[in-house]
């Protein structure tokens, strides 16, 4: 696993040796450079920050990280992802220098084999890369989990999946027409990320569920279809309410795909304290969510879809492939009985990544 | 205010690889498919297995199909290419 400085362990002086490698440009003033960033397919078409060189030297330096380290090949087209390349995108979505480790360990999470990075920008499918944050770094970066959560809620969320798309965009040619193939898309392709809200949750964070000690930071990347919103506020009752989350589930196998992937869960505050009240944890709301989110194929026929049940509806398809596949996150303001559904963008093509933040929380210790 | 501003294009390309000399006809030669496996790719490789058959006089058709149509191509069909003379890949959505 790759390991980047956490922003606790920045020094806040100037590396000397910091060689870029870009190309520069000059621009005569402020709107000059939008025309030339946009004018050239640089953008996601809104304003960016212009990339100096100061500004990028500053990411790097605060992660600790040469500009030519490499955080992977892109492995379909052959494409090398370097620091550099990233830290220049990550200035111009409007990242901090202390936003850029996040940065980094998403776009390295999203480089594993297991995220299919390929496939899932180039899809006609046009899922977006979904971003949780869990642990210390949220506060750090100001990142709360909390009003508005899958909006935007706050600066840091905002720009970290800002940071990724345009990554996309400039470094892996995932423009519009060109790799990205998407018929539709969605809004979550100008930024998707949000952070778990730990504090008002009695819950293990996201991370830890999937294997990160409690004090780690960590991002978790899943390929996502849009937020499917819902609500219930007329019982207390978890499995009532899960049944609701279960139902839009199920709406997602009959009107998009049959086929079983990571799912996540966003649970705001007013139907977690039910939950929690009666003493769920998130294992026990994976196990109930895996057994009640399924259809049978037949149900492909009450949608239009009758083509394609052929002699099989009566064969069972659960949204989960185990209970394991469900992310269940703690998000969004304190009133109101919504939750929503993220689905994944095509069952279990591309699977969610967890990576910890500065920290190698798998590698073998140094020996002698 | 003048601005410094930084390329953030991937500006080395990838590597290509080179294309294996052109066939001069494929009378008498293996011809490999390679399909993504989407329900498209059906009836379009069908249709090509007759025609460079019956219209070109192709010996053998390799039908080949990927088990992730969103990934390379698994190792043991790429394994297999060197023993064809011509490749056709293509999507089907």
């Amino acid at each position: 696993m790759l390991g980047f400085a956490a922003t606790s362990r920045h020094h806040g002086k100037r590396t000397p040796n910091v060689q870029l490698a870009s190309r520069t440009y000059q621009a005569d003033d402020f709107p000059a450079v939008q025309e030339l960033y946009h004018s050239n397919g640089w953008t996601d078409g809104l304003p960016i920050v212009p990339p100096t060189r100061d500004a990028v030297e500053a990411c790097l330096e605060w992660a600790m990280t040469p500009p030519d380290q490499l955080l992977g090949i892109e492995p379909v087209r052959a494409q090398a992802v370097t620091a550099e390349k990233l830290a220049i995108n990550a200035v111009m979505a409007g990242c901090l220098p202390m936003h850029f480790p996040v940065v980094l360990t998403a776009f390295a999470a999203m480089l594993q084999p297991d995220f299919l990075l390929h496939g899932a920008t180039a899809s006609t499918g046009g899922c977006a890369i979904f971003v949780v944050l869990n642990g210390p770094i949220r506060h750090e970066l100001g990142a709360s989990g909390g009003f508005n959560a899958l909006g935007n809620s706050d600066r840091a969320t905002a720009v970290i999946g800002r940071a990724l798309r345009l990554a996309l965009i400039n470094i892996l040619e995932v423009r519009p027409g060109g790799i990205d193939r998407s018929t539709l898309g969605h809004p979550g392709k100008f930024t998707y990320c949000v952070a778990e809200d730990q504090d008002d949750s009695t819950w293990l964070s996201l991370a830890e569920q999937r294997g990160m000690p409690k004090e780690v930071s960590a991002v978790t990347v899943m390929a996502a279809g849009a937020p499917r919103q819902l609500m219930n506020e007329w019982t207390t009752e978890p499995e009532e309410i899960l049944e609701t989350f279960a139902a839009e589930m199920r709406a997602n196998l009959r009107h998009y795909s049959l086929h079983a992937g990571n799912y996540a869960l966003i649970i705001p505050r007013q139907l977690r304290d039910h939950i929690q009240a009666a003493g769920w944890s998130k294992t026990d709301i994976a196990a109930f969510i895996h057994e009640r989110a399924r259809i049978p194929r037949r149900e492909w026929a009450d949608v239009g879809k009758g083509a394609v049940v052929r002699d099989r509806g009566d064969s069972i398809y659960p949204a989960l492939g185990s209970a394991d596949d469900l992310l269940v996150v703690a998000a969004g303001g304190p009133a109101g009985g919504f939750g929503a559904v993220i689905p994944p963008w095509l069952g279990p093509k591309s699977k969610a990544v967890t990576m910890a933040i500065g920290a190698c929380v798998d590698c073998e210790p140094p020996k002698g | 205010m003048a601005f410094q501003v930084l390329d953030p294009t991937n500006e080395s390309a990838p590597p290509l690889g080179q294309l294996a000399p052109r066939p001069g006809s494929l009378r008498g030669k293996t011809v490999g498919f390679i399909s993504n496996g989407k329900e498209g790719t059906k009836g379009y490789f069908a249709h090509l297995d007759r025609m460079l058959r019956q219209e070109f006089g192709v010996a053998n058709v390799v039908s080949r199909v990927k088990s992730n149509y969103s990934a390379p191509a698994d190792g043991y069909i790429v394994g297999e290419i060197v023993n064809w003379d011509a490749i056709v890949t293509g999507i089907g959505d």
